[in-house]
């Protein structure tokens, strides 16, 4: 049963196209990201779905609720949304106390004392603040703000919950302990989220499905597991991870058997889907560079360093850098000659700046 | 989904559009059609008979040069003052500023009628010059177009001293330093570097003391039309009593128009001002210039001004109030406190007490209310046609008081609607004197508002009522009880639209004190302004500890 349904739509501002052609939707009980740079539409994306802003173009399904349609001339206010919110600066109401922010959307629903208490016990508990009910907003640190925000967001027992960025302003460490207890109260709860955010760590550690946008497009729909070992197109394989770009020239072609030429006289064997011909550039990612001496492209190490489990390099090879990630099985010195081999790599089409790169380098 | 759906911050909009339609832009409309009116038929009769007789082109020509020379001596006065609090290690700062910006608390009209006090013939100042120089005459005479420009400047300099003040303690020090390590002396650097700083800034101050100079009614009626002299505000005056509707309708629209103009260069100053990027928001404090040997000379003279403007004026109108009768020698035997006794049982004084009361209060609720709601719509629901509304609940500010006054007894003194005579017709011109204040505040209240805090209440299920009142409204009191002071103090003591609109039963505080002065009571008059006085004072310096000393008079 989907749980969001997001069909065509588009949002535009004048002549500015923040959104358009996005189409998607969100499982029941699925954690699904909207990921990407910075004014790539994300965050529209899901204020249209919370009805904050409406969309020029499309439909938006809420469940069973048809929430958005241009054609229909529906537009569902956000306040009768079955939708729960958590924003980026939390927005917990700085003149109400914990308890009074939570309560807030039980209290609109005109419940009975009672029931509202019972309820906020529970929320409450779920986020681990039973003992800061009665403090303001003020005394509270971003992490116990967020978890007001989220547990106000959830007292209402809405169908899906929307989150824009809200680990953004948290720091490194309660991040990172977020994303967990996110993850984990969704498991507990199975309430379905829409997660927006431009980190790709976060995405990738925490969706269960991730779409990546960029300039108001969907460029890629899949799991994380998909979207990084299989990246669409360049944008998305520069995006996620990290990732290794190198001017090449496909020699010859058998099917999704590609021979590519590059470093000059380099030769390599890459599956590939692309039906791409000429130029085309090289994507590797760090770990998938192994480094020995007796390997076929000569490199020298630049630099080395330890990053607890792995070594990270960056070495230079016919005039190129190159990120390389390897185990701390061997660890070599900066300055060190080696040879590198590409175990795995994946192709992607030229831009005009490269094209000429490569010719130029195939030439000389 | 039909009831849901209908967005009723529309239904808000209207309400705020009729009121503002009603409060400002039919009366302000009613003004200018009615200039070009003649017997119901289109003319420039109006603006012709304003060019045909001296007596009404040469108010034209008077404003302007009133206000010109107010304005300039208000530059000079004021971006001395500034210099030496700001930038000099004169001692007692602190305290000179506050007492320089004591007499803008008090009304225009306390000030004409203070200085008569002093200045006048019998005056205290004028008797004791004559005591000691000798002569047999005083050679100056208060009630002339001197005496007008002189007391302007004592009220409106204060405009300039404020906003060089700001400018030069935003100004970075190392554009200072700079020129100093160049080798240029103290001298050069300030009239090289420092002043041509802050000339945009001199300019506005400038600006703003022209337009209130040609707004204002007080200080031009009490000086000026016992000698016959007459500006804009009292030639309408005088039109009204005739009454001559056309004429006092173009000569209205002229004022407008001169004030619009003078908005305008304003406008652009401070437009040029923000391309002066050396004058940020910085905290960089720029250095004292040391006075040295004249450290303490420059510092018994300044001391003696600030007396002389701020605090002499505020002791003549207590000392008037406490004499048996103004020019009496002063003596024990002449003081007295009947004058008192007398205004607390005056039953005009009861009256008027209780209509100003009543009036602020109701104007600064209501105006607190509708800006809310067009701050709400403007700054947080940005519907279309918001901006619209915003501007023409802005536009009254730019609109001389006696103006307002006018359109008022236009659109509201006829049939089918006739306030006239009542309290009403008072506060309907007090709330469209005050709107713009209102809006301007609430605007910068709901903008430090943040747009999530609304939104998280959309997204917990809040309508758009439940919403307002328990996100917006709360979240914006601090600045609506702020800017609910700031509406009733300047209300409090308003004369300028009650002169014009008041009736027998409806006087207010402002025109009870301008009639007994006005009439000879002087005495009189003045128990009733320092008891005015004195709640002012303290009305200001409520208002200074509830908002930090950013707002106050």
């Amino acid at each position: 049963m989907e749980k969001i349904r997001i069909i065509n739509l588009a949002k535009r501002y004048g002549q500015v196209v923040a959104a358009d052609a996005v189409t998607f939707s969100v499982g029941d009980k699925e954690f699904f990201s909207l990921l990407g740079p910075s004014g790539c539409g994300k965050s529209t994306v899901l204020r249209c779905v919370a009805g904050l802003e409406e969309p020029s173009e499309g439909e938006i399904y809420i469940g069973e609720t048809h929430v958005n349609s241009i054609a229909d001339r529906i537009n569902v206010p956000t306040e009768f949304r079955p939708i729960g919110m958590v924003f980026q600066n939390y927005a917990v109401w700085p003149h109400m106390t914990v308890h009074d922010n939570i309560a807030y959307p039980l209290k609109l629903k005109k419940l009975p004392k009672e029931v509202i208490e019972t309820k906020l016990k529970d929320a409450l508990h779920t986020v681990g603040l039973e003992r800061l009910a009665d403090r303001y907003p003020s005394q509270l640190s971003g992490g116990e703000q967020q978890r007001v925000a989220l547990a106000r967001a959830l007292i209402k027992e809405p169908e899906v919950l929307l989150l824009d960025e809200p680990l953004s302003n948290l720091d490194a460490k309660l991040r990172e302990q977020m994303r967990f207890e996110l993850k984990d109260l969704q498991r507990r709860t199975g309430i379905p989220i829409l997660y927006v955010t431009h980190d790709q760590t976060e995405a990738l550690a925490m969706s269960d499905r991730l779409a990546v946008m960029n300039a108001g497009r969907i460029v890629q729909v899949g799991t994380p597991a998909d979207i990084y070992t299989h990246p669409a197109d360049r944008f998305v394989a520069d995006f996620i991870g990290l990732m290794n770009f190198v001017p090449a020239r496909i020699l010859s072609r058998n099917g999704e058997k590609a021979t590519v030429e590059f470093f000059g006289t380099h030769r390599l064997n890459v599956l590939d889907h692309s039906g791409l011909s000429g130029e085309c550039v090289v994507a590797v990612r760090p770990e998938d560079i192994s480094l020995s001496p007796a390997g076929p492209i000569r490199c020298r190490v630049e630099v080395s360093s330890y990053s607890g489990h792995l070594i990270d390099y960056k070495v230079r090879a016919n005039g190129a850098v190159l990120r390389v990630q390897t185990p701390k099985t061997a660890i070599y010195k900066e300055g060190a000659e080696l040879g590198l081999t590409i175990e795995r790599a994946l192709l992607f089409a030229a831009r005009e700046s490269e094209r000429a790169v490569a010719k130029d380098k195939v030439h000389r | 989904m039909t009831a849901s759906s209908f967005d009723r911050r529309y239904l808000l909009m209207a309400a705020a559009g009729v009121f503002v339609l009603l409060i400002v832009v039919y009366p302000l409309w009613q003004v200018l059609f009615r200039s070009f009116l003649d017997a119901g038929v289109l003319s420039l009769k109006s603006y012709q008979k304003v060019f045909s007789y001296p007596s009404y082109y040469r108010a034209l020509l008077n404003s302007v040069w009133i206000s010109c020379a107010t304005a300039a001596m208000c530059m000079v006065l004021g971006t001395l003052m500034a210099f030496l609090v700001v930038r000099t290690d004169l001692p007692g700062k602190k305290t000179l500023r506050t007492l320089l910006v004591l007499p803008y608390a008090l009304p225009s009209f306390f000030a004409a009628i203070a200085w008569i006090q002093l200045l006048g013939p019998q005056g205290y100042l004028a008797r004791l010059f004559l005591q000691v120089f000798g002569f047999a005459t005083v050679p100056w005479n208060i009630y002339s177009a001197g005496g007008i420009v002189f007391v302007l400047t004592v009220h409106y300099f204060i405009l300039v001293f404020i906003t060089v003040a700001g400018a030069l303690e935003r100004m970075d020090a190392s554009l200072e330093e700079a020129a100093r390590a160049s080798g240029a002396s103290t001298y050069q650097i300030m009239r090289q570097i420092t002043l041509p700083l802050v000339l945009p800034a001199i300019m506005a101050g400038g600006l703003l003391a022209f337009i209130g100079a040609l707004a204002n009614f007080g200080i031009p009626a009490l000086l000026g039309m016992r000698a016959r002299f007459f500006v804009l505000t009292t030639s309408i005056y005088y039109a009204l009593a005739i009454p001559d509707f056309g004429l006092a309708t173009a000569l209205s629209s002229m004022l407008v128009l001169v004030a619009l103009v003078s908005m305008a260069f304003q406008f652009g100053i401070q437009k040029g001002e923000s391309r002066f990027t050396v004058i940020s928001g910085k905290a960089v404090h720029p250095s004292e210039l040391k006075l040295r040997a004249v450290r303490y000379p420059l510092f018994l003279l300044t001391s003696f001004f600030v007396i002389f403007m701020s605090i002499l004026p505020i002791l003549s109108m207590v000392l008037t109030a406490v004499m048996r009768y103004w020019g009496a020698p002063i003596t024990a035997a002449n003081l007295t406190l009947q004058n008192f006794n007398y205004v607390l049982r005056f039953e005009a004084a009861q009256r008027a007490v209780m209509n100003s009361l009543f009036l602020g209060a109701v104007a600064a609720t209501v105006a607190m209310f509708v800006g809310t709601v067009i701050s709400y719509l403007h700054v947080k629901a940005k519907l279309r046609g918001t901006r619209v509304l915003d501007f023409l609940a802005t536009i009254p500010y730019a609109v001389p008081h006696t103006v307002i006054a006018i359109a008022m007894i236009l659109a509201w003194a006829r049939p089918p609607v006739s306030l006239y005579g009542t309290l009403w017709i008072i506060l309907v011109a007090y709330l469209a004197v005050y709107l713009p204040f209102a809006v301007r505040t609430t605007n910068s209240t709901l903008q430090q508002v943040h747009d999530s805090l609304e939104e998280a209440a959309k997204a917990s299920g809040a309508r758009l009522f439940p919403r307002l009142r328990d996100i917006i409204l709360p979240l914006a009191r601090p600045g609506m009880i702020a800017g609910w002071i700031l509406v009733f103090m300047p209300a409090l003591r308003e004369l300028t639209v009650s002169i014009l609109l008041y009736a027998y039963h409806t006087e207010t505080i402002g025109v009870v004190v301008y009639n007994l002065q006005d009439a000879g009571y002087r005495e009189i008059a003045a128990a009733l302004a320092s008891i005015v006085m004195g709640l002012l004072i303290l009305g200001n310096m409520i208002i200074r500890r509830l908002t930090g000393g950013v707002a106050g008079f």
